[in-house]
């Protein structure tokens, strides 16, 4: 960067437009001026500023980020791409700056040393995770067998580059370490501690993913093997000699999987009190709708309980508030029990209340305090008009409130 | 025997191993329906392994341990169905034979579809015979007949259907427990001199 910026400058300008930036990053490959300006987060004005810092840049309506931001980022986050060709970059580098340092003992030859042995450091690591994960994502998932085997094989070279680049690594920091020990560094004493350790335990690694690339490909082989065998066997098979020439018989009864011992897979009797459950409700129907059973479809779910239910209980309860209705119709004297209750007014929270309730009312009474009332076991008759507009006729018993005398009259007899 | 399922510590997926692999399927560790490489990575733990075999030996099952796949033996169960198993591998030699005879052939990990197995029978009058002569299947077309092999296979585990709309299958590691069966078969010496190739070889 030729312009005279600074840090202050460059880390306020990404802070403000932190969410521009990010964007950037996470669609590093093709952003257009438009995308980016209509995204509302950036003003033309911020956009023109983010570049004349040379933080992104424009080509052909194209935006990208510096690339030095981009690589800041992907070195911290430790996601960027990384191939052994870097670690042979940093090696050159880090001799390059050996020789300077020897040279002189500047402390700045002395920063770009450390900086080259952190790096080779965690790129050797990362490089080895990669190759870990390439190589059994290869032989687990790579469809075509030959494409398969090739990769395999380029990553066994890549593991032979990566040692190569640890035996190197190793090299160079023996060579250099009369060097080091003069500087009387404690940072790059421990910078080359955990590099060593690394070393050492990359190696570990690298022989064990030797052992798997090798096991994967004898694997393939096998199965490629065992294919030809197929083959045999079906041609002994179609000359009719399978059970004869070979021991197939004997093999196919020592196979254990349960799937083919005629295992049945366990089956347990459902509960019955699970089948009236809403979740049992949703089975039974299902084996109904297979079945073409009806009987099981009649049982419905319960709906939804409305958020109002409460309230609704009250009108419940209300209306079947039976025994102050009786009072009050025992206080009075004028009508009979049927006529009261035609004529009654309802609090107004009940809401209508029709003919046919009045009615079912009215035998309802009759039935539950026979006892306190006065049956006069006469008919009368009532007038209506049904649904329909009929005119209809009704009798009903007379009904009475008890007098006190009849009351009394009525209790001795039920004592005797 | 008088332990409880919380003595032995068991993972939070035990019912759902035993779900699949009690009827008989394997779990693979590149399977990936019904987070089947999870269930795998959970067995495989040797914690988990140690506690889940306790505690299926005692209703006697047997977790047994491939490569890469999992899958249930019964305890001192005498295996039967000799003659419905031999049918079943009868069967598999036959499509193994033609599997083995494709231009490219299927191995763990490998991806295809039943169209791209019948347009190579199509065009090669050897697998088409082949594909015909395989006994059981009904059905008429090369395509629909590939497509019965795929099914059966799934069913028994060593496929798994990827992705129904391209009706893309995947081979599964279990797959090796076919390819190992198919291997253990030793071929005894030809004395009376049939094939050429098979002559004084015991293929093992």
């Amino acid at each position: 960067m030729a312009l005279q910026v600074n840090i202050n400058d460059i880390l306020s300008q990404l802070y403000q437009n932190r969410s521009a930036i990010e964007f950037l990053f996470a669609n590093r490959e093709n952003v257009t001026v438009n995308e980016l300006l209509s995204r509302g987060d950036l003003s033309s004005e911020q956009y023109q500023k983010l570049k004349s810092l040379d933080l992104i840049y424009e080509y052909e309506n194209i935006v990208s980020l510096n690339d030095a931001v981009v690589a800041m980022f992907e070195d911290f986050m430790e996601i960027g791409e990384v191939t052994p060709g870097f670690i042979n970059d940093y090696l050159n580098e880090l001799n390059r700056h050996i020789k300077f340092y020897q040279e002189v003992r500047e402390l700045r030859f002395l920063r770009s040393i450390k900086k080259y042995l952190k790096r080779i450091n965690s790129t050797i690591t990362r490089e080895i995770i990669k190759l870990q994960k390439n190589v059994d994502d290869t032989y687990k998932n790579e469809s075509n067998y030959r494409i398969k085997l090739q990769k395999l094989e380029d990553y066994r070279v890549k593991r032979d580059t990566i040692i190569d680049f640890i035996k190197r690594t190793g090299e160079v920091v023996e060579e250099a370490r009369t060097l080091f020990n003069l500087t009387n560094d404690t940072e790059l004493y421990g910078i080359i501690q955990s590099l060593k350790g690394s070393l050492i335990e990359n190696l570990d690694f690298l022989i064990e993913i030797q052992t798997d690339i090798t096991d994967f490909i004898n694997k393939i082989q096998f199965q490629l093997d065992v294919y030809k065998k197929a083959q045999k066997l079906k041609e002994i098979k179609d000359h009719g000699a399978l059970h004869f020439k070979t021991n197939f018989n004997e093999i196919v009864n020592s196979v254990n999987t349960i799937r083919y011992n005629g295992h049945k897979s366990p089956r347990t009797k459902i509960a019955v009190d699970f089948l009236y459950t809403d979740d049992g409700h949703v089975l039974c129907k299902r084996v109904a709708e297979k079945y073409k059973l009806t009987r099981l479809m009649v049982r419905g779910l319960a709906d939804k309980m409305q958020g109002n239910f409460k309230d609704k209980g009250l009108e419940q309860q209300i209306k079947l508030d039976t025994q102050k209705l009786v009072d009050r119709f025992l206080a009075q004297t004028k009508t009979n029990l049927f006529e009261y209750l035609m004529e009654y007014k309802f609090p107004k929270s009940i809401g209508t209340v029709t003919f046919e309730e009045r009615l079912s009312l009215f035998v309802e009474i009759a039935m539950e305090y026979q006892t306190i009332m006065d049956f006069k076991y006469r008919l009368q008759y009532y007038d209506y008009e049904d649904n329909e507009k009929k005119k209809k006729r009704l009798g009903y018993t007379l009904i009475l409130p008890m007098k006190e005398k009849d009351k009394k009259k009525k209790e001795v007899k039920q004592e005797g | 025997m008088d332990m409880l399922p919380e003595d032995y510590s068991l993972p939070k997926q035990t019912h759902d191993i035993f779900a699949i692999m009690a009827r008989g399927n394997f779990i693979s560790s590149n399977g990936t329906r019904d987070g089947m490489n999870r269930l795998y990575d959970i067995i495989n733990n040797p914690e988990n392994f140690d506690r889940l075999q306790a505690y299926f030996n005692v209703i006697r099952y047997n977790i047994e341990r491939g490569n890469n796949y999992f899958y249930f033996s019964k305890l001192s169960e005498p295996n039967s169905e000799l003659e419905k198993k031999l049918e079943r591998f009868e069967r598999y030699i036959d499509i193994i034979d033609l599997l083995a005879s494709m231009d490219n052939k299927i191995t763990i990990g490998s991806r295809f579809r039943p169209t791209e197995i019948a347009e190579e029978c199509n065009a090669n009058v050897r697998l088409k015979q082949k594909l015909q002569k395989i006994p059981l299947y009904r059905s008429e077309t090369l395509h629909n007949k590939v497509r019965e092999i795929c099914d059966l296979m799934s069913r028994d585990s060593y496929l798994e259907l990827e992705d129904e709309k391209t009706e893309s299958y995947k081979v599964l590691d279990s797959y090796t427990y076919l390819l190992d069966v198919i291997n253990s078969i030793a071929i005894y010496e030809d004395t009376t001199g049939g094939s050429d190739d098979a002559q004084g070889l015991i293929y093992n």
